[in-house]
């Protein structure tokens, strides 16, 4: 494949300059020293900021840019945005592009959304790299339809980053998050805070046929099977929606009157509001990291309502941009990064940093990466619009 | 009729009023790329001509499939699955060597051309509403996509593909070639036939078609089927475009819908009868530009989608201006 490539490669310019074949001859010799400067060295690790970029295996290869003078042009090309998720992900890079460190670093930050129009966000992509962006970070509406955009990008010098919903090439660095281990994460704060050695878990879950979802659950019986305690896993559908949620677990706890814990993927706030109006007795609740899930938390403390919350909220697209960054000043860095997750247990949620009493229960709190030096306020991310810039 | 100085001015004149849609959308696409490339930091290069054409054949393509059937006054909603499907199919079936990239090309047509040729049987012989037989199919297809590509993923012969999605010498882009070739060798044959000519008689009013002998069974069929071969085209293209496939029904139903857009913008009538895939081309290649412009204007993302509907609203508008000439105004409630 690489052959047939570098044969495209000599072959165009040639074929568009016509005969004389000393500047055909030199030309082709630029072309193809460019060609080679173009993409990324593949070097041993460890990379740059290892706490913050964590590779996501031992096979996990480094790449490493030629160094660029700052400072940079970065775009990121985002899919649908129909959302909080993604219009507080889109105030979030803002905000992070603003951070007096960051900003003397970038000269120019744009966003743009296409919609759920996939043709339209890969021509956007192209565009963005003909524009002469130094790095795109895309937020892919497909995982696979992205190889053309990378190859393209690799071959202009463009440093080409996913995250969220990523791109599979390894002509790209990916920001992923472990998802497995999200669920196992939940199943041994579960193990620890029910005593009893087994009973009745609810298991509310996210879409059906989603990959995170099939991931969190995978991770969650997993160390459940491990830990030799015999719990019953009731499972309800509940789309990491509150609305949804919330009727999910309400009709299970009509059924089943009695729950020892309950694992919430998304849609937290609607779970815990489903179990107060029951009055079912306080049981241990591991979900994800909206506001209100943890304002809930935190107001029924007293109460006996002990809480983990853990995610990998719409701040990981400012370690992207970090990433990008890091890539472009020509550090090593990871072609695939594993994000560290934000989480809290009880007794440790506190107001004012791991909630906002005065922000909506929509606000996704997890947006501190601490291996990264990435804590943004929600004072900062809520001041930003998610207008186009 | 008094400034009529001779024939000549009369027939242009004539050939002015039965081409305004087209006209004027091929004004209003080249209006809006103007304002795209000046504003491009790229300017017009080979590569930003690349990307805008691959973008625009694709629904080009489409909306060329449903403006067939909307002559005769029917509807396909079931381009955007056609369109999919091929989509899923080509993504598993060109790749390999040459011979095998070759048939996988024609089996992904001759599937395109038998998903037509169902929606035209469904709707002559089984005497359905065009929209509603188009909608049941639709759904099929949708669920023959899901079943050939569960999740996203697949391959296509990548040169082959490098080949379609690119410039021919760095300067015209191929799909523009594949649209032109399409309307060259398919539609304006299409057009100058009987059946083609009949598709226009019945769009205009099926009785009076029927009562001068025009073949409407096979004019209607035919029509159908040209729209299975234009999505499976516009389906090969997409694979090319992505080196994958995927059953996004939401995809699907997103480019019917703006097929039937570029359909109106491009000058075809919703009643049938007027009309044709030159001025369907540029309607969707002005739906196209205005994303474009999203990209160089900076616009609130949350404001886009309002943004995309006035310029929609207005865009349409323009091609009904010629309701407001109209003498007769019983005319306007056909």
């Amino acid at each position: 494949m690489d052959r047939l490539n570098l044969i495209r490669l000599i072959r165009r310019p040639i074929w568009r300059l016509g005969r004389p074949a000393i500047v055909g001859a030199s030309l082709v010799f630029v072309f193809v020293a460019i060609a080679f400067a173009a993409g990324p060295d593949t070097v041993q690790g460890p990379g740059a900021a290892p706490d913050c970029f964590k590779p996501w295996g031992k096979d996990t290869k480094f790449y490493q840019w030629k160094k660029k003078p700052g400072p940079y042009r970065i775009a990121l090309d985002n899919g649908f945005i129909g959302n909080t998720w993604r219009i507080q992900m889109i105030k979030t890079a803002k905000a992070y592009a603003e951070q007096p460190e960051v900003k003397a670093k970038l000269k120019e930050f744009k966003v743009i959304s296409t919609g759920e129009d996939l043709p339209a966000q890969i021509a956007a992509a192209n565009n963005l790299i003909d524009a002469g962006y130094d790095a795109v970070i895309v937020n892919a509406l497909n995982p696979a339809a992205f190889a053309p955009v990378a190859k393209k990008a690799k071959k202009a010098g463009v440093v080409l980053l996913s995250f969220d919903n990523v791109i599979e090439s390894t002509d790209n660095i990916v920001i992923n998050v472990d998802q497995v281990e999200l669920g196992r994460l939940a199943a041994r704060w579960l193990l620890k805070e029910v005593k009893t050695p087994g009973g009745k878990l609810l298991e509310v879950r996210g879409p059906s046929g989603n990959s995170v979802d099939r991931d969190r659950h995978t991770g969650f019986h997993e160390v459940l099977g491990k830990s030799g305690k015999k719990f019953e896993v009731v499972e309800v559908i509940g789309k990491w929606d509150d609305g949804t949620a919330q009727k999910a677990t309400a009709d299970a706890i009509a059924v089943h009157k009695k729950f020892d814990g309950i694992y919430v993927q998304g849609g937290s706030t609607g779970t815990v509001r489903a179990l107060l109006d029951s009055k079912h007795p306080m049981i241990p609740i591991s979900g994800e990291t909206e506001n209100g899930f943890r304002k809930l938390c935190a107001q029924n403390a007293a109460k006996g309502l002990h809480c983990s919350s853990a995610g990998t909220g719409p701040a990981q697209v400012a370690v992207t941009i970090k990433a990008a960054i890091a890539a472009l000043e020509g550090e090593k860095v990871p072609q695939s990064i594993s994000l560290p997750a934000s989480y809290v247990e009880y007794p440790n949620i506190k107001e004012g940093s791991d909630f906002y009493p005065a922000l909506s229960d929509n606000f996704f709190v997890g947006n501190s990466f601490p291996g990264c030096k990435i804590g943004l306020s929600a004072e900062e991310i809520m001041g930003k619009s998610e207008a186009n810039q | 009729m008094t400034a009529v100085t001779g024939p000549r001015a009369q027939d242009a004149r004539y050939w002015l009023a039965s081409h305004r849609g087209p006209i004027l959308a091929a004004a209003l696409f080249l209006a809006m790329f103007a304002v795209f490339v000046t504003e491009h930091p790229a300017g017009l290069s080979g590569n930003v001509v690349n990307t805008a054409a691959n973008k625009g054949a694709l629904l080009a393509l489409v909306a060329v499939a449903q403006t067939i059937p909307v002559l005769t006054a029917g509807l396909d909603l079931s381009v955007g699955s056609v369109f999919v499907m091929t989509n899923c199919l080509a993504s598993t079936v060109v790749t390999g060597t040459p011979r095998e990239v070759g048939l996988g090309v024609a089996l992904v047509v001759v599937v395109g051309v038998a998903c037509g040729a169902l929606n035209g049987l469904v709707v002559v012989v089984g005497r359905l509403q065009p929209i509603i037989a188009t909608l049941a199919t639709g759904a099929m297809y949708q669920g023959i996509a899901l079943w050939l590509r569960p999740a996203p993923g697949g391959e296509i012969d990548e040169d082959f593909a490098d080949f379609v999605t690119g410039s021919l010498g760095d300067v015209i882009p191929f799909s523009i070639v594949v649209l032109i070739a399409a309307v060259v060798v398919i539609w304006v044959p299409y057009r100058r036939s009987v059946l083609g000519r009949a598709a226009y008689a019945i769009g205009s009013s099926e009785q009076a078609a029927y009562m001068s002998g025009v073949p409407i069974a096979r004019a209607k069929f035919l029509a159908y089927v040209l729209a299975g071969l234009f999505a499976a085209l516009a389906g090969l293209l997409l694979t090319c475009v992505t080196y994958s496939g995927e059953a996004n029904a939401l995809l699907g139903g997103s480019y019917t819908l703006s097929s039937i857009a570029a359909v109106v913008v491009g000058g075809t009538s919703l009643y049938g009868g007027s009309g044709g895939a030159i001025g369907t081309i540029f309607g969707a290649f002005v739906l196209r530009t205005i994303g474009d412009l999203l990209f160089v204007f900076d616009i609130d993302p949350l404001s886009q989608p309002l943004f995309l509907g006035v310029v929609l609203l207005i865009s349409v508008s323009l091609g009904s201006f010629r309701l407001l000439r109209v003498k007769k105004r019983l005319d306007l409630y056909r």
